[in-house]
This record gives C-alpha cells, structure tokens and sequence, in this order.
C-alpha cells in the first residue's frame, strides 16, 4: 500500500534534487530542470494531499493549473536563458557577476 | 539775551566780531592758496588793517564808557547753562587794539622778511591764524572760551616757532614751548574748575567784573566762602548757580590761584618756566615780534588783570616777589649773551617780570600801560633784529662765510650802513631803558614809584623788592647799551675779520622802513601821555586805574624818576666806553658772576638734569619695562598658548581622529565583510539563501 508518507518522501526527495541541481550545476539549462523538479514536487504534494479533497478534486486541478503555469515560465526561463547566452556568449551563471557590486 | 541793546552797542559788538573774524578769515584763504602765492601777504596784511580800523572803531566806542556784555546760550547740561559772548571793557578794547596795531607793522614787514620762503603763503596762514586766536582770547567773557583761546594762541605760537622745521633746533625749541605751555595750560583748566565748582559759573563779568561775585568772597578759619555780609544793599543777595558750593576748604582757593600763576608763568615766560621763551627765538624774527615780544607773551599779564580780584593780599605779595625775581635774573643773563635775539628774549621776560611785579604790588594800571607801551617798543626792536640779521645773513650769503649771523661779535659800525635801522633801534632802545621822552619812561617809573610806595607800608624786608626792580632798570640800560654798541658802533668786526669781503646792504625797501618808522613813532610820550614825564597823566593809565587813585603826594614821585634816570646815563656811557674805546677796563670773563650769567643761571642745565633727563630715563624705564616685562609676558603667553594649541592639535589628530578613523575602518570591514558576499552569482544568493533558512529551521527546532 502507498502511504501519504511515500508520496511526501517523493516530493521531499525531489525538492531536494532541484535544489541541489539548481545551487551546484554550471549550466543555465540544468539549474531550469532543477526548479522543474522542485514545482513537479510541489504538485506532487498539491495531488497527494487532494486525495483529502475527494469531492471537487481541487487539489488535482491546482496541479493542472501549476503544469500549464510551469510550462509558461518554462518557455519564458529559456527566452531569458537564450537572451542571456546571445549577450555574453555562455549559459554558466558562475560566470555572469554583473550583479556584483 | 538781550534784545534791548541800544544801536550803538550793536554796532560796536558788530564790529568786534568782524575785528575778530578777518584774520581768521585770511587764514582760511591762505590755506587755500599754493604754497609760494604772493597774494597770501596781501590778504592776511589786509585782514589785519581791516581788524586795526574795526579796533580802532570799538575801541573810541567803549573806551572810558561802560562795559558792554553780550551773551547768547551756548549749551546746557543738566541745570547748568553756559553762556558765551563778548565782553568789552577798558582792558580787552585796549588789548584788542594793541594786538591788531602791532600786528599790522609786523604783517607788512613780514611780506618783504619772508619773501624768498618756499612756505610764503603758509607763513601768513599761522600768522592770521594767530591774530585771530589773539583778537579772540582778548574780547571772550568766558572763562571755558578763553581757555579754548589760550590753547589756540599757545598752538599757533608752536607752529611759528617750529615754521622753518627742518632745522633741528627749531623743532627743539617748538616742542619745548608747547610742552611748558602745557604746563601752564593744566593750571589754568585746574583753576576753571576750581572756580566753576565753587561759583557755578564761567562767566568772567559775574565772577569778576565790578559787582563781581569774587569781590564777596573770603578766605577765614580754613574756609573759601561767599561772604553774603560783604555785600553791598545795592546788590541784593548772592545768585550761586545750581550745582556750585559756594563754600570750599581754602587749600582750593591755593590751588586755584597756584594754576593761575602756573598759566601766567608758562605764557609770560616767568620763572621757573621761562627757558621756553628764549629758544622759541629760533623762528622767524617777525615771528619773535610779534608774538614772543608783544602780543602772546602778554596774554599771562591780560589773564592776570582779568582774574586780579581773585587774589589775596599775600598771593599777591608772592607774585610780586616771583615777577621781581625773573626780571632781574633775565636781565643779569641779558648782560652776557651774543645771540642778538637771545638778548633780546631775556629783555623781553625781564620786561614782563616788571609787569607781575607792577601786578604783585597792586599797580594794576601801570602794569596793564606798561604792557602797551612794551608791546611798541620790544616789536620796534625785534624788527630792527630782523633787518640786521637778514643783512649779515646776505653777507654770509654773498660771500660764502661761515658765521652765525645773529652772533653781535661779529658787527659793528652797522650805524652807517643802516642809517634808518639805527635810528629806530635808538628809539627802542632808549624806550626799554626808560629814558624820558619816551613811552617806556612812563610806564616803568610808574611801576617803581609804585613799588616803593607799596614797600612802604610793610616791613623793611620789603624793601629788596623795589630795589631789585631799581637794579634792574640800570642793567637793562647797560645791556641795551652793548647791544646797540656793539651792533652799530664802532668798526665792522666782521670786516676785521675777512678783509675781503663785499658789503652791499641796506635798510631795504618801504616795507621795513614803514613799520619801523610807525612802531618808532608809537614808542615816543606823546601817542601816550602829553606831559613827557608825569604817568599819571597817561591815558591808558587813567583809564584803568580806578578814579580814586591817589595823586603824586611823596617824594618817590620826584626822587625816583630822577635818580633812575641819570644813573642810567651813567651806565649807558660806561656801556660804551667799555665796548668802543675798550681802553677803560675789559670785563673778566671768567668769573663765577659772568659764567652764571652766560649759562643763563644754569637754568635750563638744571632742567636738563632735574626734569629732562629723569623723564627721559623713565620713559626709557618704562619702554624698557614695557619691551621686556609686558612683552615677555605676552611672549610667555604665546608660546603657552602655542604649546596648548600643538597638545590640542595632536590629540585631535591622533586621539579624536583616531577614534573616527577606527570607527570608520570598523564599519568598512564590516561593509567590506557583507561586500564579500555580493559576489553577483545568482547561486550563490540562492545557497546563502538556503544556508540562512535552514539555520534559522535548525535554530527553531533546538530552541
């Protein structure tokens, strides 16, 4: 039997691929799959605990609505990422310190 | 004051101010025009004619007449009211036309004197300068006016005397003048005070005049008081001022009468502060005339015969003793002097030692005429000095000589060449020794007879007095003798000496020989008295003494005139067989009597040491006190106030900078620490980020 628990661990361990992913990795493209994992194991958690919410599923809905929103700024992520690697001709954040004062 | 004043009088008053106001007036151009102006003689000679004609017209106005007094406001301080005016008696219309008469003359003959001086017009400048100051001082009725006068006529004097002061000793002389003066000035002001704190007021008509408030005063148990049972009924009671007391300790009445004497001294160069008088010769010898001989120096015998009620019996007696003393002691000192000025100088203080002695001896009258007649006669003959000088001066000129022109050793036998200036210095000359038939006759023997009449009445001691007076007369004689010997008779020694030198002198043009011959003229009886021998009958005489005067009832009347007179011919043969024929006996030159003489009593020697030179040590004691002591002091206090200052600007650099430096480095490493974490990569946020939040989950979980 899959508990609540399992799911939960899931999504934890999930999380915590994307944050590893998205602090350690040297390349644009990754650090953006890492925030992927992160908003997946958010809306694993949103179904997981719809099962509380068996009548209107909203939490199932809420998961639909945060994939559609996931892809949007997914898309908008890569634009940026193109952008970015047009104006200094590489994707690795490590290299781009403009932000430094 | 008073709008009810008859025509005459306006008139007259008119005319005073006008009298006073011409010269200054000249003055006034004349500082306006540049300095070698020929115009500036002219203006200041008509500024005084007009004065002389204006004097002339008051003085046949008031003369013998009652006194007219005009007075306006002149300010008000608290309750009391100062008047100032014009008050015209017998004695200022008097003076007023004496100083304006012998002005004249002078000014003339200054116009050919000064003629190659680069400062022509300047001279005449002062000179109306003076007139006025002098015209002024005479008519004044008050007492803070008169003061302002006195310094005027004292500070125009010093410009004349130091006129040509490039020389040093004519800055000397200036500056010794006008010091003594000052003197004399701290005195008279003292006095004023005095007399305004006891009476309350300035005016010289009320406190003086003949219902005067003076003549009510007395000096009994210690005290100066306004005796109210003096007064006559006629006058009523006694008007004091708000303010005055009316009632002082006597000592001030001394003082008072002291400061008086002190002025007087100081301007009518009697002893002890006469020396200024035969330095200020060093100016020009118009100047000499005018001022130093006839007009300025008489202004201490004026101020004298204005505050003569003040004085007491014994004051008087004092002055009498001092005025007797300086005459006779001027006139030993005459005896030996070579400077032809200098003898005259000390003719001229023993001349007004004779007025404070007439004054000393209650002969009011004779001193006043023998101030006039003085005036004519001293003037004739400093202008007779003028004309010798400035001859020798052109031979000394001419011929590259060199000698001091005033020096009488070095004439002789000028008679002939100056024929004119010969006769006018006969005339001075037998005018001071007082030979009769000319005015000086008149007014000398008067002062002895008087003299003598007053010794009479006191103790035999007081006999010295008018026979030290009488010596006097027969030394004046025999210095005026030396003088006019030495100067015009005999050969000329100046040839003697330099057999090759060329002679072309003169009397030189009308503008010497018109006021010679006017003051000439004036030195004789009959401007004075038309009986030649009797002063009694002098006008002026009559109209200052009071009516009751006695009439010649002793026998001094007689014996005196007499004996002075034949003694004097006397001396005035011995003068000249001494210095013409030389044969009869050559004096010792040597003696303690002669070096006293020549060393002018060693007068201005003991001055040196007593006064000049402790003063000059103090002022040296006090620079030096004041470069050391004050100074170190203030040098002391600086480099302390520099040390504090260097503390203090190193413990703001290192203690209080210090502490902000510190601060500042503190906060810029710790900025410098939270920089460090600005590294502008975005994981690196995201893992601080990530760091703090766990911490702050660990540290919630653990507390």
């Amino acid at each position: 039997m899959i508990t609540l628990t399992d799911f939960l661990v899931v999504s934890a361990a999930l999380f915590c691929i994307g944050l590893y992913m998205i602090v350690s990795k040297r390349n644009a493209i990754q650090i953006l799959i890492g925030i992927e994992l992160i908003l997946n194991a958010a809306i694993l958690n949103l179904v997981a605990f719809g099962k509380h919410d068996s009548i209107s599923n909203s939490g199932q809905i809420f998961a639909l609505f945060a994939i559609v929103l996931a892809a949007a700024t997914t898309a908008v992520a890569l634009a940026i990422i193109l952008n970015v690697y047009r104006k200094y001709k590489t994707i690795d954040p490590g290299k781009i310190n403009n932000l430094k004062d | 004051m008073n709008n009810t004043l008859p025509y005459q009088d306006l008139t007259l008053i008119t005319c005073t101010l006008a009298a006073v106001s011409s010269p200054l007036l000249a003055a006034l151009l004349n500082f306006c025009l540049p300095a070698k102006s020929k115009a500036a003689g002219w203006i200041s000679t008509l500024g005084i004619l007009l004065s002389c004609v204006l004097a002339a017209k008051v003085f046949a106005g008031v003369w013998n007449n009652p006194q007219i007094h005009v007075k306006e406001v002149w300010f008000t301080i608290g309750a009391t009211t100062v008047y100032a005016g014009i008050l015209l008696n017998n004695l200022s219309v008097l003076m007023l036309l004496l100083v304006s008469v012998i002005a004249l003359p002078v000014h003339i003959y200054s116009t050919a004197y000064m003629k190659y001086d680069g400062r022509y017009s300047r001279y005449f400048a002062y000179l109306s300068f003076f007139c006025f100051s002098m015209l002024a001082l005479v008519v004044v009725d008050n007492l803070v006016l008169f003061y302002a006068f006195w310094e005027l006529v004292g500070f125009s004097s010093y410009l004349l005397i130091g006129f040509w002061f490039t020389r040093d000793k004519a800055v000397q002389a200036s500056k010794k003048a006008f010091i003594m003066n000052r003197i004399g000035d701290i005195g008279l002001l003292s006095a004023i005070i005095i007399i305004f704190a006891m009476y309350g007021t300035f005016d010289i008509n009320s406190l003086f005049g003949p219902q005067g408030i003076v003549s009510f005063t007395s000096v009994h148990d210690g005290l100066w008081v306004v005796t109210p049972d003096l007064l006559p009924k006629s006058v009523g009671s006694v008007w004091l001022s708000g303010g005055a007391n009316g009632s002082l300790p006597a000592i001030w009445q001394y003082i008072a009468v002291a400061g008086i004497f002190l002025a007087v001294a100081a301007k009518s160069a009697q002893f002890p502060l006469h020396t200024w008088l035969p330095d200020a010769m060093e100016g020009p010898t118009s100047v000499s005339a005018l001022i130093h001989a006839a007009t300025m120096v008489a202004a201490g015998v004026f101020l004298l015969g204005r505050v003569y009620p003040m004085f007491t019996e014994t004051e008087l007696t004092i002055l009498a003793c001092i005025g007797c003393f300086t005459a006779f002691m001027a006139a030993t000192i005459a005896l030996t002097q070579n400077d032809l000025k200098r003898i005259l100088a000390y003719s001229t203080i023993s001349q007004l030692g004779f007025m404070i002695l007439a004054m000393g001896v209650g002969a009011y009258a004779s001193s006043l005429f023998h101030l006039a007649t003085h005036a004519f006669f001293k003037c004739l003959l400093f202008l007779v000095a003028g004309i010798v000088i400035h001859q020798v001066q052109h031979i000394k000129e001419d011929n590259n000589l060199d000698i001091d022109p005033q020096s009488i050793l070095y004439m002789g036998g000028l008679g002939k060449k100056l024929p004119f200036t010969f006769i006018a210095a006969i005339v001075g000359g037998l005018a001071l020794v007082g030979l009769p038939l000319t005015s000086g006759y008149l007014s000398k023997d008067g002062i002895l007879i008087q003299a003598f009449e007053w010794s009479d009445s006191r103790s035999a001691w007081f006999k010295i007095i008018p026979v030290t007076a009488l010596l006097t007369t027969w030394l004046t004689a025999f210095y005026v003798a030396r003088l006019i010997v030495r100067v015009f008779f005999g050969e000329f020694r100046l040839l003697k000496i330099n057999p090759g030198i060329k002679l072309h002198i003169g009397d030189g043009g009308w503008q010497y020989k018109l006021p010679l011959a006017l003051l000439a003229i004036c030195s004789l009886f009959p401007l004075f008295s038309l009986h030649p021998l009797l002063y009694e009958h002098a006008w002026v005489f009559n109209g200052l003494s009071p009516s009751n005067y006695l009439v010649r009832e002793n026998i001094y009347h007689t014996i005196i005139p007499a004996g002075v007179n034949i003694l004097s011919l006397f001396v005035l043969y011995a003068a000249y067989a001494i210095y013409i024929k030389q044969n009869s006996f050559s004096l010792p030159q040597t003696g303690f009597l002669y070096r006293l003489s020549y060393n002018q009593w060693y007068i201005d020697k003991i001055y040196k040491r007593a006064f000049v030179k402790p003063v000059l040590g103090f002022g040296k004691a006090c620079f030096w006190f004041d470069k050391n002591i004050i100074d170190g002091f203030i040098h002391l206090l600086t480099k302390l106030s520099g040390c504090a200052a260097l503390f203090t600007a190193w413990t703001d650099k290192y203690i209080v900078d210090g502490f902000l430096h510190l601060i500042a480095a503190i906060v810029q490493s710790i900025g410098n620490f939270a920089r460090s974490f600005q590294s502008g990569k975005v994981q690196y946020y995201l893992f601080s980020m990530l760091i703090i939040v766990l911490t702050l989950f660990i540290l919630k979980i653990l507390i």
